[in-house]
């Protein structure tokens, strides 16, 4: 990518949707500083470090504040076999997505890259599924957010029962979706700060609960049998808690916007997975050595609040149950951006009506796509089923997964001219064949209710296809 | 001839006065337009709906800089980061001015500013090849604390440009706030030029100087670039 590389072609997109909208696709040339069309140039603006905070600002809210107390009522100490399962399925997917993402380093991500290896109807479903799993995503997040705003305040003295989760949680998410339409200050920086600031808390906490776990400090805790309910739960939880995953695919959906993209992209992407599950498997042995699973399971969402109390007293607590508060607040916000832009991708494509992705003009945000993810998880937050939310989400984004490996293995077997990317997958083809078969058996390990609700939503992104963009034409010059 | 970057923010109406495009008549120009966007909002989704239109005023623009002379061109940016896309355009145009363009009428007085670590003679050379043999009278302005050197730089700088013909008078301010002194300086005065300053706490804390100094006189201000030299020394340094 040095100098400037010859115009290439691209894949290609052709015909129309019922209203007669065809693809808005144009040729660029792509630099590490800028994408260049015919009369326009766009900027790339994001670097590494603001790669890193999307993944892992979306990553760690779920993962470390919502999870341990399900996840070890589930499957016991061994709670943290199943982070780790799902850290290994999450590597073998983000090494693909990483290759495709420099090949193809546009917004929409696994969207992209599936409609231009497979075809418009993969493509679709995908990409119209993944604004669902979005919205799955963020409602999970939203209602892990009431259920820290509750315990802040109880921490402050202010006992309100857990019946006010969800108007919080439905409060605060009204707020962060006006301020996405109205916000013109640039939260980027925050959002660094933010993601810098939990790491901090986190590594401190972790250190000195490991520390303690191990026996080096304090009292030596009485062993638990490793897996109590045997095996099968440490699969299931896996399935279950794979939701604190999803971020490293949102990082693909700013692949336009990031700078040097040959570099930042795999190693944003493969970095944030390997941080956080680092950290989740840590921190899930540092909980149930505070705690016996039945217990932290009795504590629910907000287990690592007691946790952090059993370490360091109230410091502890308050710490945790701040560093809460900010996680699941960043991943919701990082989720309802990414669920616009995965709006905006298809509505490009002309597979919604293109006005889905019209700019307000006195804000310059994207108000129609803010709403179209707004109303949707709204909704689903007022359900306040967090297990469901969080599957269904995991399942919709599992499916795409899958697909992206599939759709790496299919450009692969026969490279278009256009296919040149900077990072190629190490393990070829055994890496993305287990991506692929390691994502669809992750689903078959899900509650019944989820896969129907997520086989549900399929069903109908299928059909929108065929009434509404049946002739619509995106698979790349093959 | 130098070349100046002229950045727009074109799709809030943001334009250039006559007496603007009259002054850069000679030099070469390329009209930056941009559109500074939220997060929010990828700028290709903003390209769509505003290309055509940005376009359109960026080309009439083009024309009155005189792009059917070939000495100017235009480009359309749509960024999250203003500062980072000045920065790689003036850098690929080998822009060695940019301007911040104000309202004013014909330019019959210019202020040019000495004052700080700027490259004294990257400014004086630019300013004799903006006046040229115009009626334009400059005045060469420094804020100090050191009266004797700061008067020395100023008659030699102003023997230069005299000996191109230019009308030169010179302004000293001594143990004055520089800032305030330059915004003072500039009442009588249509335009300012002065140099970029290496960034400092001061910047990042009450923003670019020119850029204040642009509020403040109303005027349009040509700011000279550091040296790619001089960027690249702070840069591997980590800042002065």
């Amino acid at each position: 990518m040095d100098g400037d590389p010859p115009p290439t072609q691209g894949p290609s997109a052709e015909g129309t949707n019922v209203e007669g909208e065809s693809p808005q696709v144009e040729q660029t040339v792509e630099t590490e500083e800028a994408t260049i069309t015919d009369d326009a140039e766009l900027e790339r603006t994001l670097g590494l470090t603001g790669g890193l905070a999307i993944g892992i600002g979306t990553m760690i809210g779920a993962g470390i504040f919502v999870f341990p107390g399900l996840a070890a009522g589930n499957a016991g100490p061994a709670a943290s076999v199943s982070f780790a399962i799902g850290a290994v399925v999450a590597l073998l997917v983000a090494l693909p997505a990483s290759e495709l993402a420099t090949a193809m380093p546009k917004s929409g991500g696994g969207y992209y890259f599936i409609s231009r290896g497979l075809g418009s109807l993969a493509g679709a479903v995908v990409g119209l599924s993944l604004w669902f799993g979005l919205v799955f995503a963020s409602a999970f997040y939203l209602v892990g957010f009431g259920y820290y705003a509750v315990d802040t305040l109880a921490e402050l003295g202010i006992a309100v029962g857990t019946e006010l989760v969800i108007p919080v949680a439905l409060l605060f998410g009204a707020g962060f979706i006006a301020l996405n339409v109205t916000g013109t200050e640039n939260a980027a920086k925050l959002q660094n700060g933010v993601v810098a600031l939990l790491l901090s808390i986190l590594v401190v906490f972790l250190g000195y609960g490991g520390l303690d776990a191990v026996g080096l400090l304090g009292e030596p805790t009485a062993p638990e049998q490793f897996t109590p309910a045997g095996t099968l739960p440490v699969f299931t939880t896996a399935a279950l808690v794979f939701t604190s995953y999803l971020g490293f695919a949102q990082v693909a959906t700013v692949a336009g916007e990031m700078k040097d993209p040959g570099r930042n992209l795999p190693l944003a992407m493969v970095g944030s997975v390997l941080i956080v599950g680092v950290l989740y498997v840590v921190t899930i042995f540092v909980a149930t050595s505070a705690f016996g699973s039945d217990q932290l399971q009795r504590f629910g969402e907000t287990a690592m609040v007691e946790v952090g109390r059993h370490y360091l007293g109230s410091i502890g607590a308050f710490a945790i149950v701040f560093g809460g508060l900010l996680a699941t607040m960043s991943s919701a916000n990082a989720s309802v951006l990414s669920t616009s832009r995965a709006i905006y991708a298809v509505s490009r494509d002309a597979l919604l009506p293109q006005r889905a992705s019209r700019i307000n003009l006195r804000y310059g945000t994207p108000h129609v796509a803010l709403g179209l993810a707004g109303g949707p998880i709204l909704v689903l937050t007022a359900t306040g089923r967090v297990e469901l939310l969080a599957e269904v989400a995991s399942f919709l984004h599992l499916i795409m997964y899958g697909l992206i490996c599939v759709a790496l293995i299919a450009l692969r077997r026969d490279e278009p001219e256009w296919y040149d990317p900077d990072f190629r997958v190490p393990g070829y083809p055994v890496v993305p064949a287990l991506g692929a078969i390691s994502s669809f058996a992750l689903i078959a390990f899900m509650q019944p209710a989820s896969r129907y609700v997520g086989g549900g939503i399929m069903l109908l992104t299928v059909g929108w296809y065929f009434y509404y963009a049946r002739d619509v034409e995106l698979k790349g010059a093959l | 001839m130098t070349r100046i970057l002229v950045p727009l923010e074109i799709l809030e109406g943001e334009s250039i006065s006559a007496g603007l495009t009259a002054l850069l008549e000679p030099m070469n120009v390329t009209v930056l337009g941009y559109h500074v966007l939220p997060e929010q909002t990828p700028p290709d989704q903003a390209r769509l709906q505003y290309e055509e239109r940005a376009t359109d005023a960026l080309e009439d623009l083009a024309m009155e800089f005189g792009a059917g002379e070939g000495t100017a061109d235009y480009r359309l940016v749509f960024t999250h980061n203003r500062k980072q896309t000045f920065d790689r355009i003036a850098a690929e145009t080998a822009s060695d001015v940019y301007a911040i363009p104000g309202a004013t009428g014909p330019v019959e007085r210019l202020l040019v500013a000495l004052s700080g670590d700027v490259a004294v003679n990257r400014i004086v050379s630019f300013v004799a090849q903006l006046v040229g043999d115009r009626e334009i009278d400059v005045t060469l302005f420094l804020a100090t604390d050191e009266e004797d050197a700061g008067r020395e730089l100023l008659e030699t700088s102003a023997q230069v440009l005299s000996e191109d013909g230019i009308a030169v008078r010179t302004e000293l301010a001594v143990d004055e706030p520089p800032l305030e002194a330059l915004v003072a300086a500039a009442v009588d005065h249509d335009a300012i030029v002065m140099g970029e300053r290496a960034p400092s706490l001061r910047t990042l804390v009450f923003g670019e100087e020119a850029e204040r100094v642009a509020t403040e006189s109303v005027g349009p201000v040509l700011v000279v670039r550091r040296g790619e030299e001089a960027r690249d020394r702070s840069a591997s340094t980590g800042g002065p």
